[in-house]
């Protein structure tokens, strides 16, 4: 075992040294910023190494890198996109308001937990489901923003809810 | 441990049933058999889990209203760079923490279930929003413009210095005033009604003119025109401080009034029905409207989950 996770720290310090710079450039391009860059090229070896995958076995190492980082780098952009939006949201209130950086934080979070959990749902699906758990919207209100039947919307909100239910486990 | 995928789809039915907030007696209680089950009962615990997520949200108005992307697809690079203002340094929201950009007048207010809230508008108006409403303010140098959606409004309007007249838009008309003036607004279905505490709001209804409604006085306008005027009654302005007011009310009446304010189900036994309800209640507390009713009238609550109260008459007839 021990010799195992040697070869193992062995192959991707390998990986690293080989790839780390062009992984880095391509981020910065992206980017547009060092520092930024730096920081997901360490969280995409990070991921790498964190994954239990036989790492002998990756043939084509910079199309594996690319894809970790490319999946990070959308998670920033979202990440980002949704801080804005929240900034957005607070510039907008009718009075002044500064939650505290904790609660922040807190509501930023929870906006991203739920997007991972509905992002891979149709737009409509999602839709209804976020009008009636974040809105607390009817599904006579919601039938009509979306032009369907009450009883497409009680679809919707069981396949929403049945793609969730497969994505969480039991505590 | 897993949950069989079948069970998950029973529990996927039952939520999107039961969150209709029209669900049956009769559906009620066939979920409540389904949910003794071990196996149902975890997957219902599930199901609590993912709704109660959204709990900090909805709660929020901040986070609501930015929760508002999540409905757009995950968008790709250059649309996150047209979005983003700042990409580089530190997060976005260390931004927040010293000032806030002050915006136009354009704003999109909702209120929770169960949330009332006030805002200042531009023009010093001071506007209040019962719960679960929705609306847009769009004040220009022309109007001050209130369009609701949904749920019901109070607002207290000075003179416009500008000679701005104040609309208010319903989905069956508009509501028009351009002096000073306090008056509520509720958006039913397929009905309007306005109750008006102070100054003067006229009704302008496509095809049945202008009808003025003086101080004092409240009616309700629909496809049908203008209702008859009655006398305006406190419990339209109640709900600002807090406190839903019934006067001689039917409790079927009492308990529909008091639904807004929760989620669920709430309802009575048609026996009980005709009981009097006289009295102030607070609206923040509704379980403790609940338990003020069991305590002065006649009934007794049956609880049969969250989501799911309904008031029976206190003694069963045995053997029934």
């Amino acid at each position: 075992m021990a010799t195992e996770g040697m070869l193992r720290q062995q192959m991707l310090h390998r990986l690293y040294a080989d790839h780390h710079g062009w992984l880095n450039g391509w981020l910065r391009r992206q980017l547009g910023c060092n520092q930024r860059a730096a920081d997901l090229a360490q969280d995409t070896f990070v991921r790498v190494l964190s994954k239990d995958q036989d790492m002998a076995a990756i043939r084509e190492p910079r199309a594996y890198l690319h894809t970790i980082a490319k999946g990070l780098l959308i998670n920033h952009w979202r990440r980002r996109q949704i801080e804005q939006a929240y900034l957005d949201a607070l510039a907008l209130q009718p009075e002044p308001v500064v939650p505290s950086p904790e609660s922040q934080a807190l509501i930023v979070e929870t906006l991203l937990q739920i997007d991972a959990m509905l992002m891979r749902l149709p737009t409509r699906v999602r839709s209804a489901f976020l009008m009636s758990q974040l809105h607390g919207m009817t599904y006579a209100a919601i039938a009509a923003e979306l032009g369907v039947s009450e009883r497409m919307v009680k679809k919707y909100m069981s396949q929403a809810m049945l793609h969730c239910l497969m994505l969480v486990e039991d505590d | 441990m897993g949950i069989d995928y079948r069970v998950l789809q029973e529990a996927a039915k039952w939520f999107a049933v039961l969150q209709s907030g029209s669900a049956s007696r009769a559906e009620h209680q066939a979920w409540s058999a389904w949910l003794e089950q071990p196996e149902h009962a975890r997957a219902w615990a599930r199901i609590e889990r993912i709704s109660g997520q959204f709990q900090p949200l909805a709660a929020d108005p901040v986070g609501r209203s930015a929760g508002g992307l999540l409905h757009s697809r995950r968008s790709n690079r250059r649309q996150a760079l047209k979005m983003l203002s700042v990409l580089c340094g530190g997060t976005a929201l260390s931004l927040a923490s010293g000032h806030i950009p002050w915006r136009q007048w354009t704003a999109d207010e909702r209120t929770a279930v169960g949330e009332v809230r006030d805002v200042k508008l531009a023009d010093g108006s001071n506007l209040w929003l019962n719960t679960d409403t929705a609306l847009d303010i769009a004040f220009d140098t022309k109007t001050r413009r209130l369009t609701l959606y949904r749920g019901e409004l109070l607002i207290e309007a000075p003179a416009s210095r500008r000679a701005r007249p104040l609309l208010v838009t319903s989905r069956e008309g508009r509501l028009y005033s351009e002096q000073a003036a306090r008056f509520s607004v509720r958006q039913d279905d397929g009905r309007t009604r306005v109750s008006v505490f102070a100054g003067i709001v006229d009704i302008q209804l496509d095809g049945f003119g202008i009808t003025s409604i003086p101080a004092g006085q409240q009616t309700a306008f629909g496809s049908r025109g203008v209702e008859p005027l009655e006398a305006a009654s406190a419990e339209h302005q109640a709900w600002t401080t807090g406190v839903l007011l019934a006067d001689n009310q039917r409790l079927e009446d009492f308990l529909a009034e008091l639904s807004r304010y929760r989620h669920g189900y709430l309802g009575c036994d048609p026996r009980i029905a005709d009981l009097r309800v006289v009295g102030a209640f607070p609206l923040a507390d509704t379980e403790r409207v609940l338990d003020a009713l069991a305590a002065t009238l006649p009934v007794r609550i049956e609880r049969r989950m969250a989501w799911w109260v309904s008031l029976e008459p206190a003694i069963e007839r045995a053997g029934v």
